[in-house]
């Protein structure tokens, strides 16, 4: 923007310059001349407007277009008009707000008082005289009651659009923002809203969350605007980690104020589009998984305010599922993970497996309500490696499901079959004194009499590894290696350093102790960083 | 130390001379020169703010070059009245000299120059001047375009336009130097008898009903080791009204009612001198036969309408002022020979039109 304006300042001039000499002639050569720049002054024009539209948002650009404009040797009396006339103009725009009254003028001056010195003031006294006035208090009992008329305040709202970055007006945004009239039609002018959300994305205005929940309930295409942004930040070409992703979450106010329900649900909506355009995603997936946690949390702060049943939330959803997705894992002691994990497979795939789709939808609704609370996913798959018998076929099927939700049951079967055989090629090694990289590797091989894996299969058994190695005793030493032949192309990095990631963040949510363990993840994955942005 | 002073000394005059047509003589070095001195100056603000001896000082001798004819107490002159004025004198100055047409173009030009340097210079902060001034260009505006949310005669903007008059005036009364007792009194009479006298009132009676914890509203800076505490600046009013009677006559007479009870109800020794005129001017009512009603003796006397209104109004006040306004109606009901019946006493028809409920 500095650039521009450098460069509409000295054309300002030039079209000044033109615009002078075809008033003057008018002969075929300025005609030509005219003609040959009109589309050039149309665009300065466009230009034009578009500062002055900015006017009071970038007062210093017309500040130092009027500067330019000022001669400091005058050699007629035409250049002498027009210094006077520009140095009008900016007296007129510098000087603060004068008191029309000859009293009040008489007495600030009295008192030795300019209106550059009381204008601050005034300005801070008028804003929360019409923000309480807004909130229908009396102010110090000396004012007789009044009613501000639906008209004004919405007068008001327009009036304010062009000031929402000035800090002092902050007080009276709040009040607008939360006022809640009588009538039943939206009182508030629609471009106020668009001016306060844009400047509060922007940072250039602070407001507390009430109020911005305020703005969003009221205006959709703000909310819309607020989590479309929050999604360029999360979905950029670096990857973000979750621990990133939570601060871009939680500094948006989205969590928080999805703990109203219409805000919850529109959000998640966009994230559901998201997931479906991206083809399911990893970064939307994680910031999905991001965002429900951050927003349980809020959830559970706001609990003696806000009471709206589940139900509210998930419309579509079995009540007795989301109870259980909603446990916290912190709550249940270790060993008895299995029992809430093979609880919600059997609800699950009671409702997949449903043919008449019931009143729970099919199963891509299920599987993306599984995938809010994404934790119990990453747990199904650490316990499968970490557990010495046999693994449960419902836990299997979960692992499954989670990872291809659209599977026919009869590929389903085939993707449980294949990890149930690794697993046990796995268990067997997971105590081996003598463990190397090229036992791993044969344990994950697929075998040569059936059908080469499905690539979400073969996403499923990496995961597998990656655990393996994290919790086998022995893991430590053959990691690297391991992961350099499973990870061989930036794509796998990529997948691997997620996995890492989401493992991390997960040990941290849940105050896992696992001390070695974590240590080799964290190494695994700064190593990883490192060599991704070597290549 | 004393270069200091002399200093402050020449860049008051030169501020003085930059509101008059004399600066048509300056050229653009001379603006340059001025621009430094008030550079250095704020400099010396934020060095020596907390520095006590020296700011004491400074402050001594800006208060008296600042008054009108150096008499403490006397009307303060625009310009550089306290040390807290010295933090932004460079935007006095410019201000001064932007707003001056006398100024020739080239001085003029340089002057802008060196104000709005333009988009190529990174503006770090928005605690240079050209951020102060377009941040204080940018609240003229808003305040502009605020008021017109008026409506009716009650608009937001006088409500506004008082209080801060009002914040004003506290401000300059905690100036007032303590050693001389009579230094906030001297000031106010001075103020009384040269400004427009109803805004005058008004603006007191605001004044009286601020919060008592207002912090100062004026200045953008902390100031530290404030000398007075807010709270004194009402209770020199008081005092002052107190002493002053025809100031207090025209105070309960020329204001709102219902701005006068609300003050009475903030502050009991006005509400005690307040009763004291009323019932002063209901002494001067006699009972007219033929109309039925009190009247005054001469035209200036208080009617019974707004003798009763003014009661009505303390009546609805909280207590204890609506019970002391009772209190004091039923003791002159009682001294002047408890009637019951009306017509003879004003205070029994007073209390009687104020009903009992209230």
């Amino acid at each position: 923007m500095a650039q521009d304006s450098v460069g509409f300042s000295s054309d300002y001039q030039f079209w000044l310059q033109k615009l002078s000499v075809w008033d003057q002639a008018s002969t075929l050569e300025t005609q030509q001349d005219t003609c040959l720049h009109l589309p050039r002054f149309q665009e300065f024009l466009r230009q034009m407007y578009e500062v002055l539209k900015e006017m009071m948002k970038a007062k210093k650009i017309l500040i130092w277009c009027l500067c330019c404009l000022i001669n400091k040797e005058p050699q007629n009396s035409e250049e002498s008009k027009l210094n006077s006339w520009t140095r009008g103009l900016l007296s007129h725009i510098l000087s603060a707000f004068r008191f029309d009254t000859k009293e009040v003028g008489l007495f600030t001056q009295g008192l030795g008082y300019a209106p550059a010195d009381y204008c601050p003031g005034l300005l801070k006294n008028m804003v929360l005289s019409l923000a309480s006035e807004l909130r229908e208090n009396h102010l110090n009992g000396f004012n007789t009651q009044r009613r501000m008329v639906p008209e004004k305040i919405r007068f008001l709202s327009r009036v304010c659009i062009p000031l929402v970055t000035l800090p002092d007006i902050e007080p009276l945004v709040e009040a607008l923002l939360t006022y809640h009239g009588y009538e039943p039609q939206e009182v508030l002018w629609p471009e106020f809203f668009d001016a306060v959300n844009e400047a509060f994305l922007l940072k250039k205005i602070s407001l507390p969350t009430s109020a911005v929940v305020c703005l969003w309930l009221r205006h959709l295409p703000s909310l819309e605007k607020a989590t479309l942004h929050l999604f360029d930040k999360l979905i950029s070409s670096e990857r973000n980690f979750l621990r990133r992703i939570e601060c871009f979450l939680k500094d948006s106010l989205l969590p928080e104020a999805a703990c109203h329900p219409a805000i919850f649900r529109i959000v998640d909506e966009m994230f559901r589009c998201a997931l479906l355009e991206t083809d399911g995603a990893p970064e939307v997936l994680a910031a999905i998984q991001v965002f429900t946690w951050c927003f349980v949390e809020a959830l559970e702060k706001k609990n003696k305010q806000l009471k709206f049943t589940f139900k509210t939330y998930f419309p579509y959803a079995s009540p007795s599922l989301i109870m259980v997705l909603l446990q916290h894992p912190k709550e249940i002691p270790q060993e008895l993970w299995h029992q809430p994990l093979k609880h919600i497979s059997e609800m699950l795939r009671e409702i997949v497996e449903d043919q008449t789709h019931g009143s729970y939808g099919g199963p891509f609704e299920c599987w993306f309500l599984f995938i809010h609370f994404g934790g119990w996913a990453d747990i199904v798959a650490e316990q499968l490696v970490m557990s010495e018998a046999e693994p449960p076929e419902a836990l299997l099927w979960l692992l499954a499901f989670s990872y291809s939700p659209r599977d026919r049951s009869l590929q389903r079967t085939q993707t449980m079959i294949e990890v149930k055989a690794v697993l046990g090629h796995l268990k067997k090694l997971f105590r081996s004194p003598t463990l190397s990289a090229k036992d791993l590797q044969a344990a994950a091989a697929e075998s040569r009499d059936r059908d080469p894996r499905p690539p979400l299969c073969q996403q499923l058994i990496r995961r597998l590894i990656l655990n393996f190695l994290l919790w086998a005793p022995g893991g430590h030493v053959i990691a690297r290696e391991v992961i350099t032949l499973m990870a061989p192309t930036d794509e796998l990095t990529y997948e691997m350093t997620g996995l890492l990631d989401q493992t991390l963040y997960r040990w941290d949510h849940l105050c896992m102790e696992a001390p070695r363990s974590r240590k080799l993840a964290r190494e695994l994955l700064a190593e990883l960083r490192s060599a991704g942005t070597a290549r | 130390m004393e270069s200091l002073l002399q200093h402050l000394e020449r860049f008051s005059e030169l501020l003085a001379v930059s509101r008059t047509t004399h600066v048509s003589t300056w050229d653009p070095a001379t603006v340059r020169r001025a621009l430094q001195w008030a550079r250095y100056l704020r400099h010396v603000h934020s060095r020596f703010g907390r520095h006590v001896r020296i700011r004491t000082a400074l402050e001594r001798r800006l208060q008296k070059r600042g008054r009108q004819d150096g008499a403490p107490g006397s009307a303060p002159v625009p310009g550089l009245t306290n040390f807290q004025a010295l933090g932004r004198c460079d935007r006095l100055l410019s201000l001064r000299l932007l707003e001056n047409r006398a100024l020739g173009d080239a001085a003029y030009h340089y002057l802008l120059q060196q104000l709005f340097p333009g988009p190529g210079v990174p503006d770090a902060d928005e605690e240079t001047l050209q951020g102060s001034l377009v941040r204080l260009a940018r609240r003229g505006s808003a305040v502009h375009m605020l008021r017109f949310i008026g409506y009716g005669e009650n608009s937001v903007l006088e409500d506004a336009v008082l209080k801060t008059q009002a914040e004003l005036l506290l401000e300059r009364l905690r100036e007032v130097p303590k050693a001389e007792a009579e230094g906030p009194s001297r000031f106010l009479s001075t103020l009384w008898d040269r400004l427009p006298q109803n805004n005058f009132l008004k603006v007191i009676a605001v004044a009286l009903l601020l919060p008592p914890s207002s912090p100062r509203p004026q200045g953008e800076e902390l100031e530290l080791g404030t000398p007075k505490t807010p709270g004194e600046g009402g209770q020199e009013l008081i005092r002052w009204l107190l002493a002053k009677s025809d100031v207090m006559a025209a105070f309960c007479h020329n204001l709102p009612v219902g701005l006068l009870t609300s003050v009475a109800g903030r502050h009991p020794e006005l509400s005690r001198a307040y009763l004291g005129l009323l019932t002063d001017w209901g002494r001067h009512l006699r009972y007219d036969l033929e109309k039925g009603t009190w009247v005054g003796a001469e035209s200036q006397h208080v009617s019974w309408e707004e003798l009763y209104g003014r009661f009505q109004s303390l009546c609805q006040a909280p207590p204890p002022l609506k019970d002391e306004v009772l209190t004091a109606l039923e003791s002159c009901k009682a001294q002047d020979g408890d009637f019951q019946v009306p017509g003879l006493s004003i205070w029994t028809d007073l209390l009687l039109a104020l009903g009992s409920g209230s």
